[in-house]
């Protein structure tokens, strides 16, 4: 029941340092600091010049956070030019639309972490006209999804299963694999519009 | 863009706006509005010159609003194959002509959030109609034109009224010149720049850009090849089962033309890819002029742009 083919699906693919960009912005929430530490390792292999020009913007995933998972101490300790960790995604996301308010053409964006925050880090990247070219994305962490529901227009957080209720309007979403960059949502449509009640099972699918 | 889809216009002004540049004015035969097109849009203009037909890309430079005429420039070429001379010498006001409609190749990226504008000499007129489109809108965007003298600065007037200190001039004479480096290492994210003049200042401008960390995608340029001479050589189109032989000062595409099949195209100087033809059979090197294809895909030889490009060669063979 869950369409699938649909090309709004985003695709990600390993991150790689990209060395033709100037300055390197990078953000990962939880378990995307791994695929960031290794770009940086990249550059300090081949392009250590490139370091001071990184800075870096952290936010601990509290759910995934264990005490082998690398964190903001790693991204201190690979002298890149800033990195902060912030309380919240809300607060970290705040501050990186200041940093790209400030940033100058030739900036790459380099985000990972679970699909939901780089589709909210996408959300305002596109808002500063960065294009493909210039943002790599990986995923890494939980698949659960943002859901919109195209009724009512509330987005519901963290869905990990096929179908959904709405918060708002309640009524019963099938989870589409269709994604809108502008909203960092998956949409949600009513499931049951044409037989009123009859629901297939909820299953776990967004782990 | 095939024949049948011209348009008839007639000249209704002429103005020389600089000791090389020719301002005209066109008007739909009979009245009525033009079709509508975007800043950057060109038109390609059907000149019937003596036994030759020529057919030259110009860029609208009249306000995207105005559609009761269109504008171009035309700089008189001193390597000419005949083109901008027949339009300096022999039209007149009164005189008609073939055009083909507009076609944009060079259009705003309509989500910048700043655009950079830089011209050269006669490549200020794709930027005359976009700044029409930019002019009072809420973007940001500055206008660097770079001209060899003075008297060289066609529509500077206009320009200086409209544009105020958004306009930058710089005179060759005075030994004044574009800071590209100074431009382009500090702009916001979102900047796009876009290029128009000799293929020295654009090459300049992208190699900068990319120096500078600039992504493609942001980077927008034009420039119409005028197809240059070369040898004399011969074609055979395949499908058409047709020897075609090449003068040097005609290029291969007109050379098709004249003997009757159509290749499809859009801007005639090597830019829109539109017509890229097959390369069967080929004994001997061909001479890539263009801009679209990659250096892979020229050093392969298996594709190539007639409106700009040659070959030196006792046998070409071509899917057309």
């Amino acid at each position: 029941m869950l369409v699938t083919g649909i090309k709004s699906k985003p695709v990600y693919a390993p991150l790689q340092a990209d060395l033709r960009g100037r300055y390197h912005l990078m953000l990962a929430m939880g378990v995307g600091a791994a695929p960031l530490l290794r770009v940086i390792a990249e550059m300090q292999d081949c392009a250590p010049q490139a370091l001071k020009d990184t800075q870096v913007l952290f936010v601990p995933d509290s759910a995934t956070a264990a005490a082998d998972t690398p964190g903001i101490d790693e991204f201190r300790a690979a002298a890149v030019g800033g990195a902060q960790a912030y309380p919240t995604t809300a607060a970290l996301l705040s501050e990186f639309k200041e940093v790209l308010a400030s940033s100058l053409m030739g900036t790459r964006l380099y985000v990972a972490g679970p699909e939901s925050f780089i589709g909210l880090a996408m959300k305002i990247a596109l808002e500063f006209n960065l294009n493909k070219d210039e943002i790599r994305a990986e995923e890494c962490g939980t698949l659960a999804r943002r859901v919109y529901c195209i009724h009512c227009r509330a987005t519901a957080e963290n869905v990990r299963t096929n179908i959904v209720r709405c918060l708002s309007c309640e009524r019963w979403l099938l989870v589409r694999d269709h994604y809108s960059r502008r909203l960092a949502a998956y949409m949600g449509v009513m499931v049951d519009a044409e037989a009123p009640g009859e629901l297939p099972p909820l299953k776990e699918v967004f782990l | 863009m095939n024949d049948a889809q011209t348009l008839a216009v007639e000249v209704v002004g002429i103005e020389q706006v600089t000791p090389l540049i020719k301002h005209f004015k066109l008007a739909a035969v009979g009245g009525g509005s033009l079709p509508a097109f975007s800043g950057g849009s060109h038109i390609i203009v059907v000149m019937q010159g003596g036994d030759r037909v020529h057919k030259n890309p110009y860029s609208l430079l009249s306000a995207p609003q105005q559609l009761d005429r269109y504008e171009i420039g035309v700089r008189r070429m001193e390597e000419s194959r005949g083109g901008s001379h027949y339009m300096h010498d022999a039209v007149t006001v009164g005189s008609r002509l073939e055009i083909a409609h507009p076609v944009n190749l060079f259009g705003l990226d309509k989500i910048a959030r700043k655009h950079l504008l830089i011209a050269g000499g006669i490549g200020i007129t794709p930027f005359l109609a976009q700044l029409e489109d930019l002019h009072g809108g809420a973007v940001p965007y500055e206008l660097h034109y770079s001209v060899r003298s003075p008297e060289h600065a066609a529509f500077l007037e206009r320009l200086r009224t409209r544009e105020g200190d958004r306009l930058h001039m710089y005179y060759d004479s005075e030994a004044q010149s574009i800071p590209f480096d100074a431009l382009l290492a500090a702009q916001p994210l979102g900047t796009h720049v876009y290029v128009c003049g000799p293929a020295g200042m654009i090459k300049h401008v992208i190699g900068t850009a990319q120096s500078y960390g600039w992504p493609d995608s942001h980077i927008h340029w034009e420039q119409f090849s005028a197809p240059p001479v070369g040898d004399a050589f011969e074609v055979f189109l395949a499908r058409s089962n047709l020897n075609v032989r090449v003068p040097p000062d005609q290029s291969l595409l007109e050379s098709i033309e004249a003997a009757g099949v159509e290749v499809p195209y859009l801007c005639r100087g090597g830019v829109c890819g539109f017509c890229q033809t097959k390369v069967l059979e080929l004994d001997g090197e061909l001479q890539h002029n263009d801009h679209f294809l990659s250096d892979a895909e020229k050093a392969k030889g298996k594709s190539i742009m007639p409106c700009v490009s040659r070959a030196r060669c006792q046998r070409l063979v071509l899917d057309l």
